[in-house]
């Protein structure tokens, strides 16, 4: 039981840890629709602010290299015109001509723009003239990528998005360039650097702004979720919470209706539930204290004229010496059957009692061998009236439980006299076993036994193994079923085995201690000797008749059995 | 005149019975039907012994009882239809001696009555003491620290039964028998119950009793703190 409870700990423990994650995703709508809601938000103002991003990106490029284009062609114009209308002949005075234009190009135009001219790759010149630059440095530094050289050498316009190194690092900028004819050298190539640089900031600053506003909105869109769900779920969870209240037994909870929306409904809804559960409760609570009180008043009402007929017969009865014979017989039948009726009436109110919750355990710390002794010292008289052996096996240790003696006596009482009733003449065996949760108190006999419905019913109200068999000894009907009431009152068990023609046993078990749960019981509820008939053993003395004994072996079972007589 | 015994029950048949009966073992009996007269009637006819049933129109049962018990030590028996333990202990609590379920056989009717009335005349000077009570069994008298007790005759004789024999427990059952008069009865709840009213006249600290103590699991024994 113990290594049972520790394994059942330790998997609460582990399940409990798995579950604390989700514990609060599954206990709260609340968490639950934020979540989502914040997620979906989340995820489609990523995709929006993606695909805004990319939109303003190309058109901010695309608008300023078309400008760029524009701009730069324009001014390819403007330089081959001083390239056609200039005079010089001689390689200086060329050089003196390309750097002009250079100059004059560089200054002009919108924003900063460097200026390159380079000789076309694959020109010959008679005259020897170098290239020309705004900016040399930069020139030199490959910034004109041979690719766009040879690009732009086909003829026309051509560009290619390169990366300006500046002391900042480096700007996007674009390189546009064209073939110009350059008198006496040839042709050249005239190319344009715009930097992008004011463009790109503005594409920053666009999209800080657009990221700013998508953590508004999904910050907006989670406090919303937030409000309107709160709204929706406060009063969900005040209904829960009354109605756990109320499931409590505190039956006078409400919930507090406030306007006229769903939810106002809702809480009008939910009060009226209450309230005719209430009802409902009250006037079963009503009824059964009624029915409670009807029982103890028909107890009295009945057990008043019980007594004074029960004197009555007995004065009558202790007189009939001097009655005829008929009289007399008959106040002997008035005795015995009151002596019944009493009966039947306290088992009746008995089981009443039990029906109604009303059978209070008075429990005690109790060796059960004296209590089993008791009930057998009680059972002893009819034993020698049926002939019937009684044998009481005890443990050597105290059997100490905590157990109500008179409810347990009368159990085993009744168990006793059953089966010395259906004994027939054979033996009652008595055992007493303990183990360190329970205590067992089986009584066996080996009588006509029962079958496996028969076992089943035993317990019943009423219910008799056969209607035809005499029944001497006057049972009311209710002995079984209120010894099982007993049994359960202890949290212990009452069980029955039987098998037509090998006698009956019935087990009680009650645990050492309440709260303890039973799980087994020292003894086993089906005999040894179930299979092969029942043998005889030897029994104690009973007080009549010892002639008709067989010898006794005292030694045989001193040492491990106590017999009782 | 041996024994006058008063009978009230608002049923006149079994107050008739019971008086047949009564007279029949040589009693005499005297009857009141009615709460409300029985204290009226106990101050006139002077009883030996009250049969009181607990339903009673007028005042109820555990009302006169615990009137009858404020100016008298006389010996009270319940006449109870309820076995319930509850109902049991609250007669007992207002002062009843013992009580009988009904329904009831004559003889167990007589045979209580015997008991409580079974007064020992012929006691011979004895001087009792458990710490500092000191118990004169002939004269009746208990004093404690020089302070005279009033104790019912039952209340001194379960005293003194634990007295006579300070060294032994005495089981519930034992207690049952030596001062009940009871063969089998298994109703201990009378022992309880006397005893928690014995020790609220004689203990200091009845909480923490030293006269009458309690032996966990068995009974009671006399206390021997001190002599």
């Amino acid at each position: 039981m113990r290594v049972a409870g520790t394994w059942r700990l330790v998997r609460a423990r582990t399940a409990r840890r798995v579950r604390s994650g989700g514990h609060a995703w599954r206990s709260s709508l609340q968490v639950r629709v934020i979540t989502t809601t914040t997620a979906i938000g989340l995820v489609t103002l990523v995709l929006v602010g993606l695909y805004v991003g990319e939109r303003m990106r190309d058109s901010l490029f695309d608008g300023r290299v078309e400008q760029v284009l524009e701009e730069s062609a324009r001014s390819t114009v403007q330089a081959q015109a001083t390239f056609d209308f200039s005079t010089a002949t001689q390689g200086p005075d060329v050089s003196r001509l390309l750097e002009d234009v250079v100059k004059a190009q560089s200054s002009g135009g919108s924003g900063e723009r460097e200026v390159f001219l380079l000789r076309s790759p694959g020109q010959r010149s008679t005259v020897s003239v170098g290239a020309a630059a705004s900016d040399f440095a930069l020139g030199r530094s490959g910034i004109v990528t041979k690719q766009l050289q040879v690009a732009t050498a086909v003829g026309g316009q051509h560009w290619q998005s390169v990366a300006w190194p500046t002391e900042l690092g480096d700007e996007p900028a674009v390189m546009v360039g064209q073939n110009v004819d350059v008198p006496v050298a040839g042709t050249f190539q005239l190319f344009f650097l715009y930097s992008l640089q004011a463009e790109q900031e503005r594409l920053d600053f666009l999209q800080r702004t657009l990221a700013l506003a998508a953590v508004a909105l999904v910050a907006l869109l989670g406090s919303m979720t937030w409000l309107v769900t709160r709204q929706a779920v406060r009063p969900v969870r005040r209904a829960a919470q009354v109605a756990e209240r109320l499931a409590d037994g505190h039956l006078s909870e409400r919930m507090p209706v406030k306007g006229e929306d769903e939810m106002a409904r809702l809480a009008r809804s939910f009060n009226e539930m209450a309230a005719g559960l209430q009802d409902q409760i009250s006037r079963m609570e009503d009824l059964s204290a009624l029915q409670r009180r009807f029982v103890s008043d028909v107890s009295h009402e009945l057990r008043t004229p019980l007594t004074t007929i029960r004197m009555a017969g007995e004065v009558i009865h202790a007189s009939r010496a001097d009655f005829e014979p008929a009289v007399k017989r008959s106040a002997e039948l008035l005795q015995t059957q009151l002596d019944r009726f009493e009966d039947l009436l306290a088992d009746l109110l008995e089981i009443s009692r039990f029906d109604a919750g009303a059978a209070v355990l008075d429990a005690e710390g109790r060796d059960v061998r004296d209590v089993v002794i008791a009930a057998a010292d009680h059972a002893f008289p009819l034993a020698e009236r049926r002939g019937t052996w009684l044998r009481v096996t005890l443990p050597e240790k105290r059997a100490q439980a905590d157990i109500d003696p008179r409810r347990v006596e009368r159990v085993l009482r009744n168990l006793l006299v059953n089966a010395i009733e259906h004994a027939e003449g054979t033996s009652v065996e008595v055992t007493v076993g303990a183990d360190e949760y329970a205590v067992a108190v089986t009584v066996r006999d080996h009588g006509v036994g029962m079958s496996t419905v028969e076992t089943a019913h035993v317990f019943d109200r009423f219910w008799r193994a056969d209607p035809a068999r005499a029944r001497t000894t006057g049972g009311t009907g209710l002995g079984l079923a209120i010894s099982l009431e007993d049994a359960h009152l202890h949290g212990g068990w009452l069980e029955a085995w039987g098998r037509p023609g090998r006698g009956a046993c019935f087990r009680l078990t009650l645990p050492r201690r309440a709260g303890i749960r039973l799980t087994d019981s020292p003894l086993p509820l089906v005999p040894d000797d179930a299979d092969p008939p029942p043998v005889l053993a030897p029994v104690v003395r009973p007080r009549t008749d010892p002639a008709a004994l067989p010898e006794l072996d005292d030694d045989s079972h001193s040492d491990a059995r106590q017999e009782v007589r | 005149m041996r024994g006058r015994v008063l009978v009230v029950d608002d049923d006149t048949a079994l107050a008739e019975m019971i008086g047949i009966v009564l007279r029949s073992e040589g009693f005499d009996p005297v009857f009141c039907e009615d709460g409300d007269e029985a204290l009226g009637v106990f101050r006139a006819t002077q009883p030996d012994l009250v049969l009181l049933d607990l339903m009673l129109p007028g005042k109820d049962g555990n009302e006169v009882c615990r009137q009858i018990r404020g100016e008298s030590g006389v010996p009270i028996v319940m006449l109870t239809a309820k076995s319930d333990t509850v109902d049991v202990v609250l007669g007992l609590e207002s002062g009843a001696d013992d009580y009988i379920s009904k329904p009831f056989k004559p003889k167990e009717l007589v045979a209580r009555v015997r008991a409580r009335l079974r007064r020992s005349d012929e006691p011979a000077p004895e001087h009792l003491s458990i710490g500092d009570v000191s118990i004169d069994v002939p004269g009746h008298r208990v004093v404690r620290a020089g302070r005279p007790i009033s104790l019912t005759p039952l209340e001194f004789d379960l005293l003194v039964a634990l007295a006579r024999k300070p060294w032994q427990v005495f089981t519930r059952e034992i207690l049952l028998e030596k001062v009940w008069g009871y063969r089998h009865a298994a109703d201990t709840r009378l022992v309880n119950v006397h005893v928690q009213r014995l020790r609220s006249k004689i203990e200091n600290d009845p909480e923490q009793p030293e006269i009458v103590v309690t032996v966990r699991g068995v009974g009671y024994k006399a206390g021997v703190t001190s002599t």
